[in-house]
């Protein structure tokens, strides 16, 4: 295959991605020059990325749980839950049972956000796949219980989740050496995995990829990695809870793609009928797709609790919306069957880079909302518009 | 021009991206005449229908389409403005909203209303009057999805009168009707023809064209070969016009000898599964051996594919009865269980049950067999496209590549993509129900063939049909089934058509 077309196939099997990069991009461009520039500075770009984890950790489950055709409305405030339960813990359990050992108490804390979670996920993926009961409703009551769960927990009251140790998963920073050998790991990983696949590749005797356009790749995700710790490294360094979030994608992505698991929950909401006649067990897919859902709201709980420090009432009001949306953004189709989780980690990044760069722009929050829910319907519109004149 | 020319289609061209369509065609079609269109998938058939029915509006085509003397010109509103004029098709794929009565899908978007509300009695009244004026047997105020698929065939068939219609464009009305509601449906044509209505009459069942049409057009590659009328042609020189080859023989010859018996069902009754007090099967009885075709007949409701489904552990709640394979008894319930004993099924709906068509044809492949390519943690997805690659050779499936969607694909070759997923399994018995329903004539030769040679290879296949001369055609053995009943396993040599239908009606045990 000569290089060109391969360039243009791979331009059109792609085409959706690259339209939501380029829309990224022209978010970018136009907020840094209405803030003259101060928006792309390394300790801005730190923070937009800081400030998109959260909702994103969520976004990675609710690609899966939309590509099922179903819906999760309860993550926001499960993961609001996870991160009062995580407050509670901290402030007045652990340093009962453990006093001054705030690092045994911080690693117990992750671990009950992560059970809570998971339960909760367990508890709702039962009655909707085994009982039956819809999506929609299941999530929607479980929103309101554990909105009351908050209250209980809180007593309507904020609690302090600051122990030391525990503040570094949402405020913590790689030193810039170790980022660097973070970055160059993970760069030697792409090329080892490209090598590696196109070994496979020829022994199983396919025809190989061009061998430029695969170093060409490479060497562009490559650049992105360093050119991004290059920027962080400006500011405090590679922040943990970004790194957290990329390994969590990555292995969401993986799952998605390389699973037997991931590839039938996309042909169960791709066509149910034939994923029932294919011999795949949908209720137990369906069942685990929402353990898997709580499972990272009790991750995005824990982040969320370390991010703010405290537990409070209104802790995760509204992320649903803004997972949703960014899968939304990102391509996941309403319909089930198709959604990536890259694309919903770029949807993620625009709502990051919109409401952080209202925020600097002084927008008043009603604003904000305007803008945001105009953003989202506009970009479906633009992907239906240029799917029919294709 | 001739005044007895209602449509003249004259050098129409349709072009898509990087393919043509159509190509230079033009057609004359004869009022108040039967007007057959043949061709394999693909020849351009549904792209002409499609530019008539407004779904394709002028100007996206060359050429000039004169509807009763004067230039048809489909734009704005094109799909309604089709109807209106008068022309109006009845899809091959169902359009009826299920969840509704049969008289509300007739008046579906020009119910008759009265001061801004519905006029319910006058609507059914509408109904009933165009059901008995063409002999519809459908009750219109059954809800459509609890009939079954010959009636709501004629639902849509009576919809499409209800227009008004001077063009009755049927695209493969028969695909999914038994034997007896085809001879209704002809009986509808020739009331129709009385009438004077225009019928454009596509179809892949070739008998067909001789049994209703007055003159044929054949379509190839978008350009028409020939317009004859349909006494100057036969079956042959249909087929040669079609794949631009002979054909002589429709069915492969073959040589296998059937092995011992390795399948038994006896007695077995089962129960729908939504609807615990009806019986879908009544006591059925057959045995399959090895490298064997057994051929299922039946009208559509006779329990066909409700007894294969079963067997397949993804449909009725079996009451009594046993089934066995190698002597032991089975258990199967659910469509893994299936698999687990080597029994595939290739469903009856191959866009429905069968293909997940926002795929890849690789993932729609290597569906049912993941398990083969993967651990609990990784899919070795070339072990996955190596083996997806060889089926595709092996079926001769017509694809520029696996990565492209399934739904790209003409239906012949999606049918084959269900096949390379069920042949995947490494099946011991193949159930295949309706495998060449809506399969153009190349591809149900190459269908053909391959079955054949599968049989040969010692797997055992149960072939449902609704083409009679399909079923004598490639069977072994024939049974026969009528009410959920099996009406004996008939030895092929020596059957008629005539035979296998009286055992079907119930006129004969």
């Amino acid at each position: 295959m000569n290089l060109s077309f391969e360039l243009k196939k791979r331009f059109y099997d792609n085409i959706q991605t690259y339209t939501i990069i380029l829309a990224m991009l022209a978010v970018w461009i136009l907020f840094t020059i209405l803030t003259n520039g101060f928006y792309l500075s390394p300790q801005n770009f730190s923070n937009l990325f800081r400030q998109m984890t959260v909702t994103s950790f969520l976004a990675t489950g609710m690609v899966l749980v939309i590509v099922t055709g179903n819906i999760d409305l309860s993550v926001g405030k499960l993961a609001g839950f996870v991160s009062v339960v995580v407050a509670y813990f901290q402030a007045n359990v652990w340093n009962t049972i453990f006093p001054g050992q705030p690092i045994v108490a911080a690693a117990l804390s992750v671990g009950i956000g992560l059970l809570v979670g998971a339960l909760f996920g367990v508890l709702q993926g039962y009655i909707i796949s085994y009982m039956r009961v819809p999506a929609f409703i299941v999530t929607l009551g479980g929103m309101f219980v554990l909105r009351g769960g908050i209250l209980i927990i809180t007593q309507g009251k904020t609690i302090p989740a600051n122990q030391p140790g525990f503040d570094q998963i949402a405020q913590g920073y790689l030193s810039p050496a170790v980022g660097w050998v973070a970055a160059l790991l993970v760069v030697a990983l792409l090329f080892l995995n490209m090598v590696r696949s196109r070994a496979r590749k020829a022994q199983y005797g396919f025809e190989v990829s061009n061998l430029y356009m695969d170093i060409l790749g490479t060497l562009f995700f490559s650049a992105l990695v360093i050119v991004y710790v290059v920027v962080v490294n400006f500011y405090n360094g590679v922040q943990v809870p970004v790194l957290l979030l990329a390994v969590t994608a990555v292995i969401m992505a993986y799952v998605s793609n390389n699973t037997r698991f991931g590839r039938y929950a996309y042909a169960i909401g791709g066509n149910r009928e034939a994923a029932r006649l294919s011999g795949i067990n949908i209720k137990r897919n369906i069942f685990l797709v929402f353990v898997l859902m709580g499972f990272l709201c009790g991750v995005a709980g824990i982040v969320l609790a370390s991010y703010v420090g405290y537990g409070t009432v209104a802790a995760g009001e509204g992320y649903e919306l803004d997972a949703i949306a960014a899968c939304i953004l990102g391509g996941t189709s309403t319909l089930g069957g198709q959604g990536t989780i890259f694309g919903a980690m770029i949807g993620g990044l625009i709502m990051a880079s919109l409401t952080n760069g209202l925020q600097m722009l002084n927008v008043p929050a009603a604003y904000q909302y305007v803008v945001k829910g105009a953003v989202l319907i506009l970009a479906v519109f633009a992907d239906v518009y240029f799917k029919k004149n294709r | 021009m001739a005044d007895d020319i209602i449509l003249d289609i004259r050098n129409v061209t349709k072009t898509f991206p990087g393919v043509v369509a159509l190509s230079d065609v033009s057609i004359q079609i004869h009022h108040g005449k039967i007007h057959g269109l043949c061709g394999e998938n693909g020849a351009g058939k549904s792209t002409l229908m499609k530019i008539l029915s407004g779904v394709y509006p002028y100007g996206s085509y060359k050429g000039t389409i004169f509807y009763e003397n004067r230039e048809l010109k489909l734009e704005d509103r094109a799909i309604r403005q089709a109807i209106e004029e008068g022309i109006a098709i009845v899809y091959q794929e169902l359009t009826l909203v299920p969840s509704m009565t049969v008289g509300e899908n007739i008046f579906l978007g020009k119910e008759p209303v009265e001061n801004g509300v519905i006029n319910w009695d006058k609507l059914y009244a509408d109904t009933r009057q165009i059901l008995e004026k063409y002999k519809l047997d459908v009750p219109p105020n059954a809800v459509v999805k609890t009939l079954g698929v010959g009636k709501m065939q004629m639902v849509e068939i009576a919809k499409a009168l209800s227009e008004n219609a001077r063009i009755l464009i049927l695209d493969e009305p028969t695909s999914a009707l038994s034997e007896s509601e085809i001879d209704k449906l002809m009986e509808i044509l020739e009331t129709l023809k009385e009438h004077g209505v225009t019928c454009i009459y596509i179809t892949h069942k070739l008998e067909e064209f001789f049994r209703i049409t007055d003159s044929v057009t054949i379509l190839r590659d978008g350009k028409t070969v020939a317009t004859n009328p349909t006494s100057e042609l036969n079956h042959e020189t249909l087929v040669r016009h079609m794949v631009g080859r002979e054909m002589k023989e429709r069915f492969p010859k073959n040589s296998r000898k059937p092995g011992e018996v390795i399948f038994k069902v006896e007695n077995l009754v089962a129960t729908d599964p939504n609807e615990p007090s009806r019986k879908v099967l009544d006591g059925v009885n057959f045995d399959l051996r090895q490298g064997e075709i057994l051929g299922i007949a039946g009208l559509m409701g006779s329990g066909r594919t409700e007894l294969v489904t079963t067997i397949f552990g993804e449909y009725g709640n079996i009451i009594s009865g046993t089934i066995t394979m190698d002597n032991k008894t089975l258990n199967i319930k659910s469509a893994h269980d299936a698999m687990l004993h080597g029994i595939s099924l290739v469903p009856e709906d191959r866009k429905g049950q069968g293909l997940v068509l926002m795929q890849p044809i690789l993932r729609n492949i290597s569906l049912a067999n993941l398990d083969r390519f993967a651990g609990f943690f990784r899919i070795d997805q070339d072990a996955e496209l190596a083996a997806a690659n060889q089926q595709g050779k092996n079926l001769s499936i017509k694809a520029a590549n696996l990565q492209d969607r399934v739904d790209s694909l003409s239906g012949g070759n999606q049918q084959k993509v269900v096949i390379a997923k069920w042949l995947l399994t490494n099946p011991q018995i193949l159930i295949m129900d309706d495998p060449t329903r809506g399969v153009d004539v190349g591809a149900k030769f190459e269908i053909y063939k391959l079955m054949n040679e599968l049989a040969e290879n010692g797997v055992s296949i149960i072939m449902i049909s609704s083409e009679l001369e399909e079923v004598i055609g490639m069977s072994d053995r024939i049974m026969v089934m009528h009410n959920g009943r099996s009406g004996g396993v008939l030895e092929t040599q020596g059957v008629t058509q005539e035979k296998i239908m009286a055992i079907a009606t119930g006129i004969e045990a």
